[in-house]
């Protein structure tokens, strides 16, 4: 919305985080001139009833986008990309066995 | 809040009554003032930013007169919107109307940083509930300094707005220092520590605070004049413009005295 002050230009994208450790989620946008006044309006949208621990406030310009369905959405069959259907947990085992020591955290199947 | 109203000898009670009067109906009408610009202020982003100020500050003013109604025995309803206007004790500086935006963010400017000067010096009140309220409201009022800041140099930075900026700081100057006006039976207050330091003391640290800050955005600072002016009735004297805001914020309790809501 151009309001014809020059005060709204900018579009900032906040994300917010509920308590520490927490992921960061998109909450929506503010507009505003300039970082400082993106931080307050960010603080009145999503922080004013202590339901944030913390807020991130990025400028949407300086967010890289992808989505061109060429790279997102190839048109052939690539289920054989997808990790599904293949039984590493033995393999997996094998392997930590041979290093004699504990494959770090996470196992997959 | 606490329960139990420290017990103080009456001329001290009276003179802490007339300090937590004056702070609160600062807090009230500068709220109300402000609040006039929901729906119309320069950018959405910004109507709810100052709506949501304005709110914070009817919020302080009605914990003051919850604690100046328990410290004097009425009620706090009756207090903020029982009384004729002539019996509101704010400082002149919230007498003058909303105005331009410029004019809404020199008077802001003003009032936020003589507050927090005063609420420093409160949050070491020997009256605990004060001490305790003063520290509260400050943690509150730091986000108010942030952003009137923010306005005030985004302003002084544009041609036509620094004009409008200078034209109401001149205009808000004579009333501005009335903030630290000397409370009725103030030494009572400053000997038992209820006020840790005269006001006139917490008025020359708040000149030193903004007087640099103002010079540095050649804005107008205030002239021998404006230091001089208006101590003595700068809390009694009423205008019509705050005769039509307290027609304004009394009318509802107005329309039905002593209803429940």
């Amino acid at each position: 919305m151009s309001d014809g002050t020059g005060l709204g230009d900018r579009v900032w994208e906040v994300f917010r985080q509920e308590a520490e450790g927490d992921p960061m989620i998109h909450s929506g946008n503010v507009r505003a001139p300039d970082e400082e006044l993106a931080v307050h309006y960010a603080r009145e949208f999503y922080g004013r009833r202590q339901e944030s621990h913390r807020l991130w406030v990025v400028a949407r310009d300086a967010i890289t986008e992808l989505d061109d369905p060429d790279l997102l959405k190839p048109p052939f069959d690539r289920s054989f990309k997808r990790p599904g259907g293949y039984l590493i947990k033995h393999k997996l085992e094998a392997a930590k066995a041979r290093a004699g020591s504990p494959a770090g955290e996470g196992e997959p199947e | 809040m606490t329960e139990v109203v420290q017990e103080l000898p009456g001329p001290t009670k009276d003179a802490l009554a007339q300090l937590l009067l004056g702070i609160a109906d600062d807090e009230f009408v500068i709220g109300f003032w402000d609040s006039e610009w929901t729906g119309i202020a320069p950018m959405l982003e910004e109507d709810v930013a100052t709506s949501s100020i304005s709110q914070d500050e009817i919020g302080h003013a009605r914990a003051l007169y919850e604690m100046l109604a328990e410290l004097t025995g009425q009620d706090a309803d009756e207090i903020a919107f029982g009384r004729q206007p002539e019996a509101y004790r704010h400082a002149a500086l919230m007498n003058h109307p909303r105005t331009d935006w410029a004019f809404t963010v020199a008077r802001r400017y003003l009032y936020e940083t003589a507050d927090a000067v005063r609420l420093e010096a409160l949050a070491r009140s020997s009256y605990e509930p004060l001490a305790q309220l003063a520290a509260k409201m400050r943690r509150e009022e730091r986000y108010h300094l942030m952003h009137l800041d923010a306005w005030l140099r985004r302003l002084a930075g544009d041609a036509d707005a620094h004009d409008r900026l200078s034209a109401a700081l001149r205009a808000l100057w004579p009333d501005a220092l009335v903030v630290f006006s000397p409370v009725p039976d103030e030494e009572l207050l400053v000997r038992g520590g209820q006020l840790p330091e005269p006001m006139t003391a917490l008025g020359a640290r708040w000149l030193e605070q903004v007087s640099p800050v103002l010079a540095d955005l050649r804005l107008p600072g205030p002239t021998p004049d404006d230091l001089a002016a208006g101590a003595e009735d700068g809390r009694t004297r009423r205008t019509d413009d705050f005769r039509w805001l307290h027609g304004e914020f009394t009318m509802v309790a107005a329309s039905e005295r002593g209803a429940t809501w």
